[in-house]
């Protein structure tokens, strides 16, 4: 009780300092020590007991490894996975890209027709859209993946591109509906009142200002998409459309294979999505959460 | 003539509504039915014969099955295990960011991280982390003096459970986290003031202020962490399941999720997945439901 209030102030700081760091050290360590794995050498990494926290000569080896030879094995030799590091980087972008692009157009026009256009069925078609949301899409995976096989569309990019698009339509759909809402309706009422067809008014009025909204639903289904591994293991086989979730299994799979080529591939794997929750975290929280509490 | 057909509202709807209603129609609705139907057969790819209706027999097969069974205990072991240990973390975490300090900002968006992560890679990291030869965990504790060998804490089978819902708890913490940060920030502060001049103390404001007026935040997050622990898949595949290209599948952290993977993707026995698949529907609808009205009930009984 001696303490003045800038002492007590003090106090508590140092307190939540400490806390704050024992959480960071929960949420970090592992992703650090993937990092530092991947940039360690052999002997360094494979040291008993382990007491490098930080490599004492960085070496990008590993990425150079995975990317061009395939991940050593322990006794040496190299599996031939070359390039499915290769393949499966230029899968996941173009899936996660090209999915997120698509949601995110349709999405703003289906937002715009449910929030400010009034037409017959609109409340049980938006209900049977939202439904989707709790559903555990397993039921559908099944039998869906007969049907892509019917349709040819196994194994192939469109494929996973049109299942991606449909599975986070819902969400989509969703939170577009919600942010077109929230634009005041006065500004469209005055361009409709000008002769200003559908088109021209979501082209020219809803866009630039439901932008944040399309942003937001743009990184949740891009984040989702890359990160997502149950879809592209049941409808990928082979390297000409396995994305880099499934490619690390594959890596992982492979008992005997070195522990710093897979970190390196872990480490590829998880980079944009990790860069992306660093510096567009404020976008993905709210459509994340949102998503979720509706 | 033609321009104002194209502007009219109707083409508008039928521009942007239709693919949507196409795509949901034909990739979910339509295989959702298709898998009832299929569920209803004795479907197998191994064996070349055609279907026959076998009405409920899968499902009646499952629920008399040892192995279902003793899957469907370790799901919900899972749940029960992961769910108080992340209310638990993520109630402290809440507690923590709610303070007011210099760089909260950023401690805020780093403790998020994990949840933005791919399953598939965390459930690497961990796997890692906990390696009994050259693992991180090892050193660490080694070089402190706690441990004086290095452990195999992946090789007891009764401790992959709990490291599955460790990992599981790391990698979905931060939504519960966010939910209940959210709900703590519109406590008003004049509760606690006024509970201040009455002379409760710290433990007494949180148990009888905090708390109570966080169980609809707590419910929200209740429900949404239920579904997706007991849906697990990502994480055990890449920690535990030795999910390797032709080989078996480590049968102490088979949950609901890989045993109808296997059953449909490996043993191709697609009349009795398909009838799982819908067993684990109702039971995620009744645990979702049951959780709502139980939270809902003690709401409205706390008020």
């Amino acid at each position: 009780m001696t303490l003045g209030l800038r002492g007590q102030e003090r106090l508590r700081l140092a307190v939540i300092y400490i806390l704050c760091a024992v959480v960071l050290i929960w949420a970090l360590a592992p992703i650090y020590w993937v990092a530092v794995s991947s940039i360690s050498t052999r002997q360094e990494l494979y040291a008993r007991p382990y007491k490098i926290w930080f490599p004492s000569q960085p070496t990008l080896e590993s990425y150079q490894t995975i990317f061009t030879q395939g991940a050593k094995f322990r006794s040496g030799g190299f599996s031939p996975t070359a390039h499915l590091m290769g393949t499966g980087l230029r899968n996941s972008i173009i899936i996660s890209v090209a999915s997120a692009g698509i949601v995110t157009l349709m999405a703003t026009g289906a937002g715009y027709a449910f929030a400010r256009m009034e037409f017959r069925g609109k409340n049980p078609l938006f209900l049977l859209i939202m439904l989707m949301i709790p559903l555990p899409i397993w039921v559908s995976l099944i039998a869906l993946y007969f049907l892509m096989a019917q349709l040819d569309l196994l194994d192939t990019l469109v494929g996973l591109i049109l299942i991606f698009v449909t599975l986070l339509l819902p969400l989509s759909v969703w939170l577009m509906t919600t942010f077109v809402r929230d634009i005041p309706s006065e500004i469209q009422d005055a361009a409709r009142v000008d002769g200003a067809d559908r088109w021209r008014l979501v082209y020219s009025i809803v866009l630039p200002l439901a932008r944040p909204g399309m942003v937001a639903v743009f990184l949740v289904s891009m984040l989702s998409t890359w990160n997502n591994f149950l879809i592209p293991k049941i409808f990928t086989k082979t390297d000409d459309s396995q994305p880099m979730t499934v490619v690390l299994t594959l890596f992982i799979g492979q008992y005997e294979v070195a522990w710093e080529d897979m970190s390196a591939a872990a480490v590829v794997t998880m980079l944009p999505p990790f860069l992306m929750a660093l510096f567009f975290q404020r976008y993905l929280v709210r459509g994340l959460t949102m998503g979720a509490v509706k | 003539m033609s321009r104002r057909l194209f502007s009219s509202d109707s083409v508008y709807l039928a521009v942007v509504l239709l693919p949507i209603i196409l795509l949901i129609a034909l990739f979910i609705y339509y295989p959702a039915v298709d898998t009832f139907g299929q569920s209803l057969t004795n479907r197998n790819l191994r064996i070349r014969r055609p279907p026959k209706p076998v009405g409920l027999a899968n499902y009646v097969k499952l629920v008399e099955d040892d192995e279902f069974r003793e899957v469907t205990g370790r799901s919900f072991k899972v749940v029960i295990i992961t769910l108080p240990l992340e209310m638990a973390v993520a109630f402290g975490i809440a507690m923590l960011l709610n303070q007011r300090f210099p760089g909260r900002g950023v401690v805020r968006t780093l403790t998020f991280l994990p949840w933005m992560l791919p399953g598939v890679v965390n459930g690497f990291l961990w796997g890692w982390l906990l390696n009994g030869e050259y693992g991180a965990l090892n050193g660490f504790l080694y070089q402190l003096g706690l441990i004086q060998e290095y452990q195999y804490w992946l090789r007891e089978p009764e401790h992959l459970i709990f490291w599955v819902t460790v990992v599981q708890t790391w990698t979905r913490y931060a939504f519960p986290t966010i939910i209940l940060l959210a709900g703590l920030q519109s406590i008003p502060d004049d509760l606690y003031d006024a509970a201040k001049v009455d002379g409760a103390s710290a433990i007494g404001r949180v148990r009888f202020i905090t708390i109570p007026l966080l169980l609809p935040s707590f419910g929200i997050a209740l429900v949404v962490e239920f579904i997706a622990a007991f849906q697990i898949f990502d994480v055990i595949w890449t920690l535990t399941a030795g999910g390797s290209a032709g080989g078996g599948m480590n049968p102490f952290t088979k949950t609901l999720m890989l045993y109808n993977y296997e059953l449909v993707f490996r043993d191709l026995r697609v009349g009795l997945g398909a009838a799982l698949s819908y067993i684990i529907l109702l039971m995620s609808l009744a645990v979702g439901l049951i959780f709502v009205m139980r939270v809902y009930n003690q709401g409205v009984q706390e008020q």
